[in-house]
């Protein structure tokens, strides 16, 4: 048999090549001469890219903006329960009505819709975040003729838990715990629904606290009872029974 | 903010549940890009049945080879066209492949495309038709001979040792192909799976359960379309054949359920804080084309079916009815898990406190219309390589018996009749 080296190379093989090499030449040329050098230099690339952005028309005046002419609303807000938020999330791009006030004026949300965005009740919002059911809180009325839009307070302190807590209040509610108050095991002053983050109340803290009623020697009729030092171990008793929907089947 | 923007807000508010960030609420990776995995898996998977052939001299499924070939093909020429429809500068694409990008995965595509392309689909279809191409050539007449042609290189060279080349040429390439058509797929479900914000995308599980999907829908696309191409033919269906890739059918789903069954548990073991959001989109708005369709009706009912025929013995019919409907069934099934995987990633918010809702367009570039329209063209596509290069030769067809013959053995080459591009009946 002949070696690999001496046989003739197949035609299939020459044309091939010829059309890669064609292909590939292309490519080539193209890079080198028909697209512009810029295109591949990663610095300028780079460059031209915060370029843009930096021209684009700024929209937006930024949080300290407002200070210089609107101290009052400042001062207001940045003491109320509206700290956290930018004048801009309500009042909309500000970038030329700092240019020039009297030309562009900024639009204030007055209306029901816009506040709901952020206080309409959802599930999934951290606990004690204040929220309604828009439905039903003193519907028709626009929220700010009762409420501050720059430092809102409750016009009154409220005087259920459920204001601020309506998850934990609505699933207790379909509890074997219904019929235990929210003070039964919550110490809870009355700063702590003025101002819920500062003052807090208590919570129970071991499992004598259950025992008191579900313990041998507990006289609450109903509360159906457990060895103490048997039941769970030595396992808290909410490591184990949501004490808002507890289960004991 | 004007007034305008503030009704737009609170109507967009409704198409979400929970808490969710401004940017999250709409889908921005719209149906196109879930034609985009699903036209590469049939690719990957048409190419992977086709290799079987040649790899493992499977001599059954010899008689669908060549349709594999091309269809492969005819979905991988139409495979980008649903990332162009989606990108905002289509016309801008080249810069992509002139100005390469390794840093980025998603940059790389177009490398990973060409080199499937180029080096592995028309190479080996071109060493596997061209003897075919020269004959065919020689007898059309202008402008045909020409296309048949160009379409060889103008090569002329049909002897028994060039034939012969060619035939250790397909071998070698399908020997790169399979890693290959691996690669193309694999890299697919590597763009979702290395998302490492996307709870739902990420998982070093994804490229693999893509590349066993592919093949899922890969060779049941190669079944369908032989069961319907043949008979359009007016020939028989070479039952052997069809037997044959129903079992790899089989097999391969089993894997890909195993797969996909793995990748559900290994998430609900490992429990992360995704985790509620998760099920709760899932047992929400993906249960119907989670549960249903994609497990369901594309994955538990057409191996019931397979299962069906494997054990009880029937008739060619009832089997030819039931390869079918799972075939189809397992198209629909393998769709779903595309659209599960795309739109679903992003239909979770990465606070993990809620959900939005996918509007898909009906008219628009990104609609349902054009979506249709991208999933029929590679049918057009493979319709017309048909008519040009007829994957077929006749004396495969009449019965199992002739069913083991390779195509274009020497002996006959200088018969040039019976693999020309035969008249119009030929051809669906
Ligand atoms: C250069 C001074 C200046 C700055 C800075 C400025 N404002 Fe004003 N703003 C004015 C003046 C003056 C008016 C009253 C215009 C009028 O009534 O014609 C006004 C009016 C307003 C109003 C009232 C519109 C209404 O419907 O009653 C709002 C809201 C407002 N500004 C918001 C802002 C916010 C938010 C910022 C910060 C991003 C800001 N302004 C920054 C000068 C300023
Ligand atoms: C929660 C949304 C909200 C935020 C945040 C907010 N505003 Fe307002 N602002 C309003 C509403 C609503 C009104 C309309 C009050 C009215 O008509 O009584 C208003 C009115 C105003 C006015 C008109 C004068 C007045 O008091 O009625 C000015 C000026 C103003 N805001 C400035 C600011 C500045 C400056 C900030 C940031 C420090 C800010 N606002 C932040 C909602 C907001
Ligand atoms: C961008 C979201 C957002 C919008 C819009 C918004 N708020 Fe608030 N609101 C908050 C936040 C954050 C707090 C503070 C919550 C806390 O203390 O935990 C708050 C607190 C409150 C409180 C409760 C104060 C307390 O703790 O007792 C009231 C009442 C209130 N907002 C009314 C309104 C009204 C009225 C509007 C419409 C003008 C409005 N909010 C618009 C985010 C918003
Ligand atoms: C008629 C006056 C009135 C109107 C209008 C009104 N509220 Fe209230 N709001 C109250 C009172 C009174 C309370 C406290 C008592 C309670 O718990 O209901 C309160 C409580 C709240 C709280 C709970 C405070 C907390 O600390 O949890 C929020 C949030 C709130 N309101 C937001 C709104 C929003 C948003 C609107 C507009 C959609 C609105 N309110 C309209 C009177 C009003
Ligand atoms: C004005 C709204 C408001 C009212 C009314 C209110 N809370 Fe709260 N509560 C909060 C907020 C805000 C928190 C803090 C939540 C957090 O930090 O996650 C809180 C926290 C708590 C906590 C948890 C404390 C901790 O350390 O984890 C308990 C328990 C609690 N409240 C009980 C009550 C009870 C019982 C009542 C009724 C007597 C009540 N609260 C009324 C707003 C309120
Ligand atoms: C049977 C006793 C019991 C009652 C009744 C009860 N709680 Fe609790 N609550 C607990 C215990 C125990 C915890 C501590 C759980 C923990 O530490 O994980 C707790 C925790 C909390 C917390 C903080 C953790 C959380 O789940 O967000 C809040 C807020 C709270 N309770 C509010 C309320 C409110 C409001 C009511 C009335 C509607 C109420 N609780 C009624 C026993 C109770
Ligand atoms: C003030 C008395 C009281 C306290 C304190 C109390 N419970 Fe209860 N609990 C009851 C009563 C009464 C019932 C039975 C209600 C019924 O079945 O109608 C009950 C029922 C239960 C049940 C049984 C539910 C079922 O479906 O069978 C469990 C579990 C439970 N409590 C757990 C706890 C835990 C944990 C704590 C401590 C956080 C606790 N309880 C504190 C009075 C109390
Ligand atoms: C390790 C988990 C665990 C812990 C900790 C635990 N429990 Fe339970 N508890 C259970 C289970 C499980 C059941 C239901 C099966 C049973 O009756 O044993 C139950 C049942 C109950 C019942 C209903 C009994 C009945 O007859 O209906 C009560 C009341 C109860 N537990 C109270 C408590 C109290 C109070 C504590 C704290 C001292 C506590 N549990 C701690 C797991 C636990």
């Amino acid at each position: 048999m002949k070696s690999l080296l001496f046989r003739p190379v197949p035609e299939q093989i020459t044309r091939l090549s010829l059309a890669f090499a064609l292909l590939a030449s292309g490519v080539f040329l193209v890079r080198a001469h028909a697209i512009p050098q810029t295109w591949l230099d990663r610095e300028y690339h780079v460059k031209s890219t915060l370029e843009r952005e930096a021209n684009r028309p700024r929209r937006f005046a930024g949080a300290q903006a407002c200070t210089e002419c609107h101290e009052d609303q400042v001062k207001e807000k940045a003491e109320g329960n509206h700290r956290t938020l930018a004048c801009e999330t309500c009042h909309g791009a500000a970038g030329k009505h700092v240019e020039d006030p009297t030309e562009t004026k900024l639009f204030a949300p007055r209306l029901r819709d816009y506040c709901v965005l952020c206080h309409a009740y959802d599930p999934s919002r951290p606990t004690g975040f204040p929220q309604i059911n828009p439905a039903l809180h003193n519907p028709l009325k626009p929220c700010i003729e009762c409420h501050k839009p720059h430092a809102p307070v409750p016009p009154e302190t409220p005087k259920e838990c459920a204001a601020c807590h309506g998850e934990i209040e609505r699933t207790k509610a379909v509890s074997s715990h219904a019929a235990l108050a929210c003070t039964a095991c919550h110490d809870a002053p009355d700063a702590h629904k003025v101002t819920p983050r500062l003052v807090r109340p208590t919570k129970p803290q071991n499992r004598e606290f259950c025992g008191k009623c579900h313990g041998p020697k507990s006289e609450e009729k109903k509360a159906p009872r457990v060895d103490l030092a048997a039941h769970g171990e030595r396992y808290l008793c909410w490591q184990c029974h949501y004490p808002h929907l507890p289960e004991g089947k | 903010m004007n007034e305008e923007l503030l009704h737009n807000l609170a109507d967009l508010s409704k198409q979400v549940w929970g808490y969710i960030y401004p940017n999250e609420i709409e889908v921005h990776w719209s149906i196109m890009i879930v034609l985009y995995p699903y036209l590469t898996g049939l690719v990957a998977g048409a190419f992977i049945l086709a290799s079987l052939v040649k790899v493992f001299r499977v001599k059954e499924v010899q008689p669908a080879y060549r349709l594999a070939m091309l269809t492969a093909l005819s979905f991988l020429l139409i495979a980008p066209l649903p990332l162009l429809l989606h990108l905002g500068h289509p016309e801008r694409n080249f810069e992509i492949l002139l100005t390469p990008n390794p840093s980025s995965a998603m940059a790389m595509f177009g490398f990973v495309y060409l080199w499937y392309l180029m080096v592995v689909l028309l190479l080996e279809i071109w060493f596997d038709f061209r003897r075919d191409l020269i004959v065919w050539g020689r007898a059309a007449s202008w402008p045909l001979s020409w296309f048949y042609r160009a379409a060889s290189l103008f090569s002329n060279d049909i002897s028994d040792a060039a034939v012969r080349f060619d035939k250790k040429a397909v071998q070698v390439i399908t020997v790169i192909g399979i890693p290959s058509a691996f690669l193309l797929h694999g890299y697919v479900g590597f763009i979702f799976g290395s998302i490492k914000a996307n709870p739902w995308w990420s998982s070093v599980l994804i490229p693999i359960v893509f590349l066993f999907s592919a093949i899922v829908s890969g060779i049941s696309l190669v079944l369908l379309l032989y069961m319907v191409i043949t008979p359009l033919r007016g020939k028989s269906l070479n039952m052997a054949c069809i037997d044959k890739i129903a079992s790899f059918l089989f097999y391969a789903v089993i894997v890909d359920f195993s797969l996909e069954a793995l990748d559900f548990i290994h998430r609900l073991y490992e429990s992360e804080e995704s985790i509620k959001i998760l099920s709760h989109m899932v047992t929400g708005k993906l249960f119907v084309s989670l549960f249903v369709m994609q497990v369901l009706l594309g994955m538990v009912l057409p191996l019931g079916m397979i299962v069906l025929v494997k054990t009880v013995s029937c008739s060619e019919d009832l089997r030819k009815l039931l390869y079918f409907t799972s075939a189809i069934l397992i198209q629909m099934g393998i769709f779903a898990t595309r659209w599960n995987v795309v739109i679903g990633g992003q239909l979770f918010s990465k606070s993990f406190l809620g959900l939005t809702t996918y509007k898909m367009e009906v008219l628009g570039l990104e609609g349902l219309l054009v979506a249709l329209v991208v999933l029929a063209l590679p049918l057009v596509v493979l319709a017309i390589l048909i008519k040009l290069m007829p994957p077929w030769h006749d004396e495969d067809e009449p019965g199992p018996a002739a069913a083991g013959e390779t195509p274009a053995t020497p002996a006959e080459l200088p018969a040039p009749t019976a693999s020309a591009p035969a008249p119009a009946p030929d051809v669906a």
